[in-house]
């Protein structure tokens, strides 16, 4: 599941497009290709509506943590310390938008702290890089539907 | 003027022989994030007799998820028109914006067949499984057997050396995640490093790559014959591992744990490897396997640049961001032995 385009402006693009295929002057096979495409994307927004937050939340709860456990593993202190902030944030704004800011936030220095981790020595630096993966496998079972090929 | 008429005054020129052109039952298909698809029939009169033809038009939409080049489309259909590969005859290509408002061409209606994969998972098709995944690998095997040179596609497609293929590949594609994407994708962003630390050995052959080959781009039949691949617009020269690895996608096998959803994936590898004269070096299959996964997300990420930039509005342009960049994760992550 993917929260890009934004749901609410798919939504509303949509709604026009219903309106105009309704339009009579419409030719049939147009109408009927555009109205089948968009009932696609309704099962998929209503499948998201109602989990976009909590998986959201739990996500950036989740990437909060290893950012922390970076925190104590990478030698570098300016980015053990940025790592460290991020990982104190909370999610006080529970909007879908909001959190979804905050996780762009998040798994951008997820990333950076992959690298790292892939770069460093020692026993804790291969306990972050297999935390960083389990919690990628986890991310991709949040995110599954229901029609998810893989 | 409507489109029908504006289509029949261009065919009209290129047919002066013919009088009488008229263009009926034009009606758009769905699908088609790269192009818009009509069917139409094209009428005409030509010595004394009234002629009729089922023909495609494939036109460039005002923006597309896939930036591609459409002579080289069209050159790669006409090149295996009448091989071992079964393609639509190509009929016109035009490409300045005069005629139809965009590039656009011409093409047979290969008539009496299903496109659509959602059908291969009822009957009749589940019986016809073993046959169908039997051709398809065999007709990827014909791809990659053929030489670039004696079809001529060595004079439209851009040449590239055995041992640049992957880095060429992998280097567009990190560039259009670079300049496309929305979010941040750390599962992707692991397997490009992994890529780039781990190369594949140069390629057994320079070939042609038709570069979506996969279940859903052919034409087929109840028999479990295949009558046309479609879809050639991301063809080039490279190495022939990477249709099949492409083919192999886990995002293509539908769900139901088979290449292509249709047969065993050791099944389809020995196909091809007997079609192709080729050999799949599991380590070298296995990084274009997961460059695939990389491509395509990069294609997913491009539709919706599309809609963020303000460019089609069309449904289709969202659902393979919403449908699928997880899915591709889950691909990429079961492709590394994560998941």
């Amino acid at each position: 599941m993917a929260l890009v385009p934004k749901v609410p402006d798919v939504l509303a693009e949509m709604a026009g497009q219903m309106v105009r295929a309704a339009d009579p002057a419409m030719p049939d096979a147009e109408s009927a290709s555009g109205l089948g495409l968009s009932a696609l994307l309704l099962g998929l927004a209503a499948e998201m509506f109602d989990k976009a937050a909590h998986l959201l939340f739990t996500e950036n709860r989740a990437v909060r943590a290893l950012l922390g456990q970076g925190a104590r593993t990478i030698p570098d202190a300016a980015f053990a310390g940025r790592l460290r902030a991020l990982s104190h944030g909370v999610d006080e704004d529970l909007r879908v938008s909001a959190l979804q800011a905050q996780n762009g936030v998040l798994r951008a220095a997820l990333i950076e702290l992959h690298i790292a981790a892939e770069g460093a020595d020692g026993p804790a630096a291969r306990a972050l890089e297999t935390a960083i993966w389990e919690e990628l496998v986890d991310s991709s079972e949040r995110r599954k539907l229901a029609g998810s090929p893989v | 003027m409507t489109l029908e008429a504006r289509l029949a005054a261009y065919i009209a020129r290129r047919m002066p022989e013919a009088r009488e052109v008229a263009v009926r039952d034009l009606a758009r298909i769905a699908g088609g994030a790269s192009r818009e698809t009509y069917r139409f029939r094209l009428t005409w009169t030509g010595d004394g007799q009234a002629r009729e033809r089922k023909l495609i038009l494939r036109r460039d939409p005002p923006a597309s998820l896939i930036d591609t080049e459409r002579r080289i489309e069209f050159e790669a259909y006409r090149a295996f028109h009448g091989s071992a590969v079964p393609v639509p005859e190509m009929l016109w290509l035009e490409e300045e914006d005069a005629a139809l408002d965009h590039p656009f061409f011409v093409a047979e209606e290969i008539v009496g067949c299903q496109a659509s994969p959602a059908l291969l998972w009822a009957e009749p098709y589940l019986a016809v499984h073993d046959a169908l995944g039997r051709a398809m690998w065999t007709i990827l095997g014909e791809i990659a057997r053929a030489e670039p040179e004696a079809l001529g596609l060595d004079r439209v497609m851009p040449s590239v050396a055995a041992d640049a293929c992957w880095d060429r590949e992998l280097s567009y594609w990190e560039g259009v995640l670079d300049a496309d994407e929305a979010e941040p994708l750390p599962t992707t962003r692991a397997a490009i490093r992994w890529l780039r630390a781990h190369p594949p050995p140069p390629a057994q052959k320079v070939g042609v790559v038709h570069g979506d080959y996969r279940t859903g781009n052919f034409l087929f039949d109840e028999a479990g014959r295949i009558h046309g691949i479609l879809d050639w617009e991301m063809a080039h020269l490279g190495d022939p591992l990477e249709d099949l690895g492409w083919s192999l996608n886990p995002v293509w096998t539908f769900g139901r744990a088979k290449a292509g959803g249709l047969v065993d994936r050791d099944a389809a590898i020995e196909v091809w490897e007997s079609a192709s004269g080729l050999r799949a070096d599991p380590d070298a299959l296995h990084w274009w396997e997961l460059f695939n996964c990389v491509k395509g997300q990069a294609i997913w990420v491009s539709s919706a640049r599309v809609w963020l930039d303000g460019g089609a509005r069309e449904p289709i342009v969202v659902y393979p961001a919403w449908a699928m960049m997880n899915a591709q994760d889950r691909a990429t992550l079961q492709v590394m032995g994560w998941l």
